[in-house]
């Protein structure tokens, strides 16, 4: 087998931080970046991601480059002498242990408060809506002109979760069978939902419109299409609609629109 | 390692040859189950899926004739692999949503079906559960339509309320298809046997026979289901909801309604265990007539037979044979029907206060639930209704330690 | 042989067996799609005028059918019912409700509950009788294993129990809720064909047999196996069909061995009847093969 020219690895190793570097900056203009953001939680979330990239990727590029310098410099067909061998160096190993535990530390401490606002600091409220996961389905249940989950006004509904504007939301969690993950990719959302726990997640969303609820946690053959949507509206919309849903489920004659979904207009 | 390469070769091309294989097109499987308790002949199965065929076309190429009544157009959208077609809109959408559990041809044998409990439904016999028509009366488009944007809580039986509501009467435009599918080809092969002897075990391939007289009953059933609807008094609005629910809980305890029976003096539905619906009953009662005829066959003594009856004994034999092999393979294990756990909040067939009057008035068709009809007057149901409604969140029934877990603790 | 050999042999059995494992299913005849096409032609052209099949009447008068059957195997003993609800009704007194899909009688042999019905008929004596006739369960057991009616008759169907019960009878759109004490009626609108089964299904063990005809020319043997079929169309060929719950035959058809009768295995034999004649088929003998275990 001929040897491929040293050049030849050397500039194919180089084509990893060039290719690499090329696709994250053409991935926002080709819509291949983070969804669209319309949480409270998203601009501490979203600066954190953003942090971490520049920052790994300033490391990524500098390991590479000096890794295809070395590959090119010391290539065994250009090379003036044969290779030494040192018994490794002392320093260096401690500063490139270092300078990276620190990192990672500083990164640990510096992302502390986004977690604890977005999964500790649970705002005083009582649940609005539990969602239970269920394969393949999130079935939702609101608590009704009482406000208390668990009484005879519930409101129950199949994948079809709104959500008032601008107002904390509190989401209590549970899952009816195996393991899910709930998941509001434009709400920078996501917690597993464990069967036997009652786990709140809360929110508030910024702007009005249709976004997505998918599953996070393989549960089943039917993992890839339990889907589910959250409409965020405005308040006055959003009591109106309960209204409307609560009315269907009190019904004692048959519907004169027999359709009974919101569908999405194709 | 010098054997690594030669085994891994072979390991290779085992994978290939286990993988590798064209997917035959998709087909209608005959009611394999009906056949052969029909006793029909391989002429005569041969015969049945021709007629088949030029009546409903295969599951790629939908055929519909007119006297069925169904739109072919929506037929189309919901047929044949999942693609899409020159306008760009979504096509074969019963593959993509409802094939793997209700199979291809609608007869519930899918390759997710066995590891269902419930089993998905099977549209051949024409018998739907949750509808709003008469018992023995086909469900309303209405109806059809809305079991698929709710789905069947408490069942595998997803809500499709995302999909277009255009994707939606098109997937039940084609459950009504291959359930008028279904039930034409159980009336041809239960025709073999009217037969008069003399016809030579072939069905006449007429129109008159095929279509006016197979056919038809079957698609005017369809057609008349909105005119069977049931007529429901409304709940008087100042109702005293307090008053009604204990006259309710009077009703479900007595001897009129005898609810306790079946659900159970604690409405848990553990009133029995050994009933089953139609369609595993219907298996339940082959295995019977299948066990017994064997018992008698295998018995009997061929040593005194003529050469006649040995080659009856032989082919009675070979039928059993047969029988055997067609449950394993076309049947699913049947499984008995628990009556509804009422203290669940779960309601199969929605949850709304009319659908539960649907239930008590007409029962559930295919299922051992009966009619009230006749027997308790309207306003009573009424009452039975709203009592239903607050069993989940009874607290302080006359239960004491056997009290069950409240809705609230156990959805 | 060295390890890898064997290795390699293991290998190469496993492959083979997961080829050949899979679940068979039977193999059926595909369709002929050549004479699916040009069937499917004559289907979608528009119909012209249909011929009834109806018989022509062509006789006058009226003559009566009987005859007895025997079962000629060894009967058993009839297995007890599991009936383990409602037991202070239902086995009252330590009573045993019996399964009664074979009954003979001990001293004449007689097979009761044997249904015989004409399967055409040109010729109707009698209009649909509008008084009821009744239908009735006590003691957790429907008093008529097999019953009969004409199509359009109407059926009280009663309950004598001091407890509820259902009555599901199979293909019909009737299972309804009789309370105790209580009764309904119901006027079959479809003809059955081969009977169809009644149950409770608050007391699933509780079973019986309807039968609907149109034109009510049907009989069900009594506990001595007789049957007597009065009023049939004299003058015309009659088929009739012949029925058991516990037949090997196709759909509970029971075939017997009576050539002059031109029995068929299909469970039906032909007679034509003169004017005034009382035909007398005599002792039918079924054998212990065409009965199920």
């Amino acid at each position: 087998m001929n040897r491929l020219p040293g050049i030849f690895w050397s500039l194919l190793f180089l084509a990893v931080p060039v290719l690499g570097v090329a696709t994250f900056a053409v991935a926002p203009a080709i819509d291949v970046w983070l969804p669209k953001d319309v949480s409270t939680h998203g601009a501490a979330i979203d600066g954190l991601f953003y942090f971490i990239l520049a920052l790994t990727g300033v490391v990524f590029v500098a390991t590479e480059v000096m890794l295809f310098w070395f590959l090119w410099k010391y290539d065994a067909a250009k090379a003036a002498g044969p290779a030494t061998y040192i018994h490794g160096s002392h320093t260096l190993e401690v500063v490139w242990t270092i300078i990276p535990a620190a990192t990672l530390l500083f990164l640990a401490i510096y992302q502390m408060n986004t977690w604890a606002d977005v999964k500790m600091r649970r705002p005083s409220m009582s649940p609005s809506v539990e969602v239970v996961a269920r394969q393949f389905e999130w079935r939702l249940r609101y608590p009704g002109r009482d406000g208390t989950l668990g009484t005879a006004d519930d409101l129950f509904l199949v994948n079809d979760l709104h959500v008032p504007v601008d107002e904390d939301f509190l989401v209590q969690l549970k899952s009816m069978d195996v393991l899910h993950s709930f998941f509001l990719p434009n709400l920078r959302i996501k917690q597993d939902a464990v069967p036997g726990m009652k786990i709140p997640v809360w929110f508030k969303a910024r702007e009005t419109g249709q976004f997505d609820i998918v599953c996070a946690e393989l549960c089943g053959w039917g993992h890839y299409k339990m889907k589910g949507r959250v409409t965020v509206e405005s308040r006055a919309d959003f009591d109106r609609w309960l209204e409307s849903q609560y009315a269907r489920q009190e019904a004692t004659q048959p519907e004169a629109d027999p359709s009974n979904a919101v569908a999405l207009t194709e | 390692m010098r054997h690594a390469l030669p085994t891994l070769t072979l390991i290779g091309l085992c994978f290939v040859a286990v993988g590798c294989g064209r997917t035959p097109p998709a087909y209608f499987r005959p009611n394999m189950v009906e056949a052969t308790k029909q006793r029909l002949t391989p002429d005569q199965e041969k015969q049945v899926a021709t007629v088949l065929l030029a009546m409903f076309g295969t599951p790629d190429d939908p055929v519909c004739l007119p006297e069925t009544g169904l739109d072919e157009a929506k037929l189309r959208l919901a047929a044949g692999p999942v693609r899409s077609d020159i306008v760009g809109r979504k096509n074969g959408l019963y593959r993509e949503h409802c094939a793997h559990c209700h199979g291809v041809t609608g007869d519930a044998l899918g390759p997710t079906a066995a590891f269902l409990n419930p089993y998905p439904r099977d549209y051949r016999p024409g018998v739907f559960k949750f509808k709003s028509t008469e018992r023995a009366d086909k469900p309303t488009h209405a109806d059809l339509v809305r079991v698929l944007h709710n789905g069947i809580p408490g069942t595998s039986m997803p809500s499709f309320a995302l999909l277009p509501p255009a994707q939606v009467e098109a997937l039940a435009e084609y459950v009504k298809y291959l359930s008028i599918r279904g039930e034409t080809e159980l009336a041809l092969m239960r025709a073999y046997f009217e037969l008069d002897d003399d016809a030579g075990g072939k069905l006449p391939e007429t129109r008159e026979f095929l279509v006016d007289e197979t056919l038809t009953p079957v698609a005017e059933k369809w057609k008349a289901a909105v005119d069977a609807r049931i007529p429901v008094p409304p709940m008087p609005a100042d109702i005293d909801l307090v008053a009604s629910i204990a006259k309710g809980r009077e009703l479900f305890y007595g001897d009129k309604a005898n609810c306790v029976k079946c659900h159970g003096v604690t409405g848990l539905g553990d009133g029995q265990a050994n009933d089953y619906d139609d369609w595993n009953k219907a298996i339940v009662e082959v295995r019977k007539e299948l066990a017994s005829s064997s018992e008698q066959a295998r018995g009997a003594a061929t040593s005194g037979m003529s050469p006649d009856e040995l080659t009856e004994h032989r082919a009675q034999l070979a039928w059993l044979d047969k029988f055997g092999k067609v449950l394993d393979g076309d049947a699913l294990e049947p499984r008995t029907i628990p009556p509804r756990n009422l203290r669940h909040g779960i309601y199969r067939g929605g949850r709304r206060p009319i659908d539960l009057y649907y239930r008590i008035h007409a029962g559930i068709n295919g299922a051992p639930m009966p009619a009230a009809k006749g027997t308790v007057p309207p306003e009573d149901i009424w009452h039975i209704v709203n009592y239903i409604r607050s069993l989940p969140y009874e607290l302080d029934g006359e239960l004491g330690a056997d009290k069950p877990m409240l809705a609230r603790d156990r959805f | 042989m060295s390890r890898m050999h064997h290795l390699r042999l293991s290998v190469a059995a496993a492959c083979l067996l997961a080829l050949g494992c899979r679940a068979e299913r039977v193999v059926t005849p595909g369709a002929d799609s050549e004479a699916a096409g040009q069937l499917r032609a004559t289907l979608v052209s528009a119909s012209s005028g249909s011929t009834t099949d109806a018989v022509t009447a062509t006789g006058t008068g009226w003559g009566s059918l009987k005859g007895r059957f025997v079962f000629a195997g060894t009967p058993g003993t009839a297995k007890a019912l599991v009936a383990d609800k409602d037991t202070e009704v239902c086995s009252k007194g330590g009573m045993k409700l019996l399964d009664r899909s074979l009954l003979v009688d001990p001293s004449s042999k007689g097979l009761a509950n044997v249904v015989v019905f004409a399967r055409k008929t040109g010729r109707v004596k009698d209009p649909v009788p509008s008084t009821p006739v009744v239908f009735d369960q006590k003691q957790c057991e429907f008093l008529s294993p097999v019953f009969a009616a004409r199509v359009g008759q109407p059926i009280d169907v009663k309950n004598s129990d001091p407890i509820g019960h259902n009555t599901n009878i199979a293909g019909s759109d009737f299972n309804q809720l009789i309370p105790a004490g209580g009764s309904t009626i119901y006027a079959p609108k479809a003809e059955t064909g081969m009977p169809t089964m009644v149950t409770c299904n608050v007391h699933p063990w509780m079973k019986a047999y309807m039968v609907f005809r149109k034109d009510g020319y049907v009989a069900v043997s009594s506990a001595d196996g007789s049957f007597t079929i009065p009023d049939l169309p004299a003058g015309e060929p009659l088929e009739f069909q012949v029925w058991h719950e516990r037949s090997t035959g196709p759909n509970g058809a029971l075939g017997i061995d009576k050539p002059e009768l031109k029995w068929t295995p299909k469970g039906r034999f032909q007679i034509t009847l003169q004017p005034d004649e009382f035909k007398d088929l005599g002792t039918l003998e079924v054998p212990a093969s065409a009965i199920g275990t």
